[in-house]
């Protein structure tokens, strides 16, 4: 039993601009049309990407690392052509025609979405408070006990909270400063450190939607910005295709009713 | 000029999980994926995101044999609770969808 997996909404394209694509599991992409719009999709089996298959590979971190990539291959595909809406992983319906269906359902919100998107791109800017910053007392603590150590350990966390307190406020005005040369903004949440391994905190985690023609004046806001403080670092990555500046759930609804 | 085409490999794995997992636009397909349980699943992904290599190592539930990594935290579990309230609705709304 095969299945329609489906990567992006995009304007309209036809199979000889995409040319020879591959997605998940190695499948050719094909161009499904739809209403003033296209789809990327490809052929996948339902022995990989059924519920009962899907439920166990994506708690297997190799198979997921994989279909994630691939996915975003081809995301970003669509994306290096035309406007491109990128879909969540593992969006897949029983044939082209139900792909098709659900396609057309959205039709408006995903007009307004590509309209939105188009000459832009996703960036992702990551802002971590530095370590001389963050830790005011690096020394390794001298272990007497063990509720010595364990009392040293929260001293040295309380004054990294504390300063961490400023580096957000920092982080907040970066922020704020990037979104109005962007078209768009958003939060992420930061990656946690308790499992980073890095004792840096990840004081920011935001994507901006970027005209590509104002790319050059937002990357020099980055480095002016990162640049005048110095306990900040700054982790920039992109372009990224829009995947933060799709239509919200609620929002999609309110664009059909 | 972009670079868009270029392939993702140089890019971390946390980035990459982090859009295609928890971004995106939503449609419910055919295949019913509990969102449920992709939901719980990003969770994790974002506690483990910046150390993925550790939990291949480890697999991929090892901070749940680590008592200072799960012992109380609220966060998670307030957390579980807004997403069990997000999928109800969500769940609310394509019921009506597909009765139109």
């Amino acid at each position: 039993m095969t299945a329609t997996y489906l990567y992006a909404i995009t304007h309209e394209l036809t199979d000889s601009d995409i040319g020879d694509l591959r997605g998940v599991g190695g499948t050719a992409v094909r161009v499904l049309h739809g209403d003033r719009m296209s789809c990327l999709v490809s052929t996948v089996d339902l022995t990989e990407f059924g519920e009962d298959a899907l439920r166990n590979n994506l708690e297997d971190l190799a198979w997921l690392e994989r279909t994630a990539r691939e996915h975003d291959d081809v995301v970003r595909a669509g994306a290096a052509l035309t406007a491109t809406v990128p879909l969540r992983l593992a969006t897949i319906c029983l044939d082209d025609e139900s792909a098709r269906q659900r396609l057309n359902e959205f039709g408006e919100a995903a007009r307004h979405a590509l309209a939105k998107i188009d000459g832009h791109d996703e960036w992702g800017v990551k802002l971590f408070a530095d370590r001389a910053a963050s830790d005011p007392d690096p020394a390794e603590p001298v272990v007497v006990s063990g509720t010595a150590y364990l009392r040293q350990r929260r001293a040295s966390m309380l004054l990294r909270e504390r300063s961490a307190g400023r580096m957000l406020r920092v982080a907040e005005e970066i922020f704020e400063c990037l979104a109005v040369l962007a078209t768009d903004a958003r939060r992420h949440r930061p990656h946690d450190r308790r499992l980073t391994g890095d004792d840096r905190p990840m004081v920011l985690n935001a994507a901006f939607l970027v005209d590509r023609k104002r790319l050059a004046t937002f990357r020099s806001a980055v480095d002016v910005l990162v640049g005048t403080d110095c306990d900040v670092s700054v982790d920039v990555t992109g372009p990224w295709p829009a995947y933060s500046f799709v239509p919200e759930p609620a929002l999609q609804q309110d664009a059909e009713t | 000029m972009t670079d868009l085409a270029a392939r993702n490999e140089a890019l971390g794995l946390a980035d990459v999980l982090e859009r295609v997992l928890d971004k995106g636009l939503v449609i419910a397909g055919d295949v019913r994926v509990n969102l449920l349980d992709i939901e719980l699943l990003t969770i994790k992904i974002r506690l483990l995101v910046a150390s993925v290599d550790k939990a291949r190592e480890m697999g991929i539930d090892w901070w749940e044999h680590d008592p200072s990594l799960s012992a109380g935290d609220r966060d998670l579990d307030e957390e579980n609770r807004a997403l069990r309230r997000r999928v109800a609705e969500l769940e609310r709304a394509s019921s009506r969808q597909e009765q139109r």
